[in-house]
């Protein structure tokens, strides 16, 4: 046997966070790790695995945030993950400790948790939150009571202040944390001889934990078939009705708690309300969506007007560099692979960080200060009938900035068919990148005149093609209700915290988050996809391309200037994009998209545009071989207005074909950042291609009307 | 009479949590016999419902809400 060396590094210490929704537990956990946050993987579900670490005075812990849940008892995939993790029966994923945060102003619901906790044997600790906001409600804690009657560790504190996160730190390095035998006695209500059956069958010595598999166990797909078959086979014979004896349990728990709560709890004074005031405005059936429509203006005017600054200069950065990179090394195959392809990819991930950033920095405010749930309550009522959650208003609305971010957001819906439905309608709303396009096509064919004195005939139709995206995502949200099927109920169970005010810190470290999670996730396909598209539009039957280059070449020597060089250039890396694959493809197609209204090099933007919608203009500028800056819409719109199509003599870009245009990039997916979100969350390639060959089908179908009717 | 009846700003106890798979989820949230509930907004075309339960303001849909058997107060 070789001799084992013992490294010197002893494993972190695991601690997990669980409590209610809303009772500050990700504040805690942001705050205790900061930005050493890492996602991972459970195994099976789409949720993420939040794992952080916290040094405190030369020790390191590792921190596991756990999804808000009400309860052992999973709802949602959320709530599914609380649940294995504390349950995990191998000893080396087993939690060593449990952190579990209580709002102080709930604290029999708090408690239910708890009290679940406790019986499942786990060392644990309780930190009584927003103990402030307690006081102001003129209620008392009797911590030393509560104490000894739950036989654990409390910390009666408020976390939004930096001396209870100091608190807390010394709780986690004290290791301040115990386990109780039982709160319920689990015989009460199952039998304790089938809960012995359970122990002795998965080497377990806790009942509750007994119960639980007889619970869980047949959903649990981390358990061996044989084991669940065993559980099956239990239940089966003996003929446990586990709905009731789970109903028994609660009402159980209830009890004993709420006999806790009157030695516990100290209501000094009946007071009104506060909250309530701004309520009356906030939910009022007018105000309320007055409020929350200047909400959403107020943040789409920041996200366009702050986010294009810091984009430009991405822009301009990539652009430099890959200019940079392919003067300073030598020409060649490896110096085009970098310059066109890798550093115009990375920079195609790099350039949604500003928009994804604060976009989510603005979420996490309104989630913060306890706003986000009241628009679930207000706009609840108008997503059902489109198979819709009132938490699906989040990806909607962010999905006007980007899909991505939107896309991400969908994970807080509990109920499968809702998420899905949510994730499939969110790249259809009109996003920032399909700007670019809508403009240059829009100044194309609308004249930009007033009519009736005030209505800008520009912005109608600017608006009217947002207004299609909504439209579209209603339609297409109510076709899958009817055909996506599900068992799952759907209810809305929301609380409405009080309001308080947003921790700066803790905004900012989601912006970072966010981000780098998009980055290191999303940027993998996004980067294998701008590799083939830079191939497929570098290479090309050799001899055509030969050919191309060295008539190239022998002009440039003719030219007389550097003008004429330039043009010579530019028209030869048009007939290179022309004889490319993508350019043989693009011809390919052109009998398909011709009833659209295009000819062949839209049909080439169309696929080079498939990486990222505002491609589409910068292709279009090659392809017609514009030299000088790219950025000049003008000389790219007077090329555009310029082109007759050899056949018709019409202009190419007439008003049949420009609309039918602005049609397709409404409702074509061509954006592979959102296709990579969606597999990641999703988990799966079925949904990101069932949604791509939609929303293609979706745009054809749409342009080829549009171009139909117009022409 | 349930939850769904209640009128607004009016007061009530609740007797029983009707049977439903929602049941649980319900009496998890702190609705339970013997609990005062205050119905404080409700959202337009008989959208979701906002109560009072002790300290805390909590959303249910009517659906949700008829699942609660009530004594008016």
């Amino acid at each position: 046997m070789p001799e084992q060396t013992q490294s010197p590094l002893v494993k972190p210490l695991k601690i997990a966070i669980i409590g209610n929704p809303n009772v500050g537990k990700s504040t805690i956990f942001n705050q205790l790790t900061g930005l050493s946050q890492k996602i991972g993987n459970y195994p099976g579900v789409t949720v993420d695995k939040k794992i952080g670490m916290m040094n405190y005075q030369g020790s390191t812990y590792e921190i596991i945030d756990l999804p808000g849940t009400y309860s052992l008892y999973p709802n949602s995939e959320d709530e599914i993950i609380a649940h294995r993790v504390l349950n995990q029966l191998s000893e080396v994923e087993r939690p060593d400790y449990v952190l579990m945060v209580i709002d102080s102003l709930q604290l029999s619901r708090g408690m239910f948790l708890a009290s679940q906790l406790i019986d499942l044997g786990l060392n644990l600790a309780l930190v009584l939150n927003m103990s402030d906001l307690a006081e102001k409600h003129d209620l008392e804690i009797k911590g030393f009571e509560l104490f000894k009657a739950l036989g654990v560790p409390i910390l009666n504190t408020d976390a939004r202040g930096s001396k209870g996160l100091e608190q807390i730190r010394e709780l986690i390095h004290q290791k301040n944390f115990s386990k109780k035998s039982q709160f319920l006695q689990v015989d009460d209500f199952i039998d304790s001889s089938l809960l012995q059956d359970i122990k002795e069958k998965f080497d377990l010595s806790n009942d509750y934990q007994a119960y639980q598999i007889l619970r869980f166990g047949l959903k649990d797909k981390g358990l061996p078939l044989e084991k669940r078959q065993w559980v099956k086979n239990k239940i089966d014979s003996l003929n446990i009705n586990l709905e009731s004896a789970q109903l028994e349990e609660t009402k159980l728990r209830y009890r004993k708690i709420t006999g806790i709560i009157e030695k516990v709890l100290v209501k000094k004074e009946d007071r009104k309300v506060s909250s309530n005031t701004i309520d009356k405005i906030i939910l009022h059936p007018v105000f309320g969506y007055l409020v929350f429509a200047s909400i959403l203006l107020v943040i789409f005017q920041a996200i366009f007007a702050w986010a294009t600054v810091p984009m430009d200069l991405i822009d301009g950065v990539f652009a430099d560099l890959g200019t940079w990179v392919s003067t300073v090394l030598p020409e060649g195959v490896l110096t085009s692979l970098l310059a066109e392809g890798i550093i115009p990819g990375i920079g195609g991930i790099v350039i949604f960080i500003p928009q994804i950033a604060l976009l989510f920095g603005f979420l996490a405010i309104l989630e913060d200060t306890g706003y986000m749930s009241r628009v679930v309550f207000l706009m609840d009522r108008w997503m059902r009938p489109f198979g819709l959650h009132g938490k699906s208003i989040v990806p909607l609305v962010s999905g006007v900035a980007c899909a991505i971010p939107g896309v991400m957001a969908a994970r807080n819906i509990g109920n499968w068919k809702e998420k899905i439905i949510t994730i499939m309608v969110t790249p259809l709303m009109s996003c920032s990148a399909r700007l670019p396009v809508y403009i240059i096509l829009i100044g194309l064919v609308v004249p930009n005149e007033t009519v009736l004195g005030f209505i800008n005939l520009q912005a109608v139709a600017l608006l009217s093609l947002y207004l299609l995206g909504v439209i579209g995502v209603l339609f297409t949200a109510f076709g899958l209700k009817s055909i996506l099927k599900t068992d799952e109920k759907s209810f809305l169970m929301v609380e409405l915290p009080s309001y308080r005010t947003p921790r700066w810190k803790d905004v900012i470290i989601t912006m970072y988050n966010k981000s780098k999670t998009f980055v290191t996730e999303a940027g993998k396909v996004i980067l294998a996809i701008s590799i083939i598209l830079w191939v497929l539009g570098t290479y090309g039957p050799p001899e055509k391309m030969e050919e191309i280059r060295a008539e190239r070449d022998q002009k440039i020597e003719l030219a007389s200037s550097e003008v004429e060089i330039e043009e010579i250039r530019a028209e030869a890396s048009s007939d290179l994009l022309e004889n490319s694959f993508i350019g043989i493809m693009g011809r390919a197609i052109e009998p398909a998209i011709r009833p659209l209204g295009y000819d062949w090099k839209i049909g080439i933007a169309l696929i080079t545009s498939f990486a990222a919608r505002e491609v589409f203009v910068s292709t279009i500028a090659t392809i017609y071989s514009i030299g000088g800056d790219p950025e000049d819409d003008s000389t790219i719109r007077e090329k555009l207005n310029a082109q007759i199509n050899p056949v018709t003599g019409d202009k190419v870009f007439n008003k049949a074909t420009a609309f039918s245009l602005m049609v397709f990039y409404v409702f074509a997916m061509q954006c592979m950042s959102t296709l990579a979100i969606v597999y990641r969350e999703t988990k799966g390639w079925k949904w990101p291609l069932i949604q791509t060959v939609y929303m293609t089908a979706l745009a054809y179908i749409s342009a080829l009307i549009t171009y139909q009717i117009l022409s | 009479m349930t939850a769904d009846q209640l009128p607004i700003s009016k007061s009530a106890v609740i007797k029983d949590v009707l049977d439903s798979p929602l049941k649980i989820n319900l009496m998890e949230l702190g609705f339970l016999p013997g609990k005062k509930i205050t119905l404080q907004h409700v959202a337009p075309l008989n959208g979701p419902m906002a109560f009072r339960l002790e300290e805390s303001t909590l959303a249910l849909r009517k659906a949700e809400a008829a699942l609660l058997d009530i004594q008016l107060l």
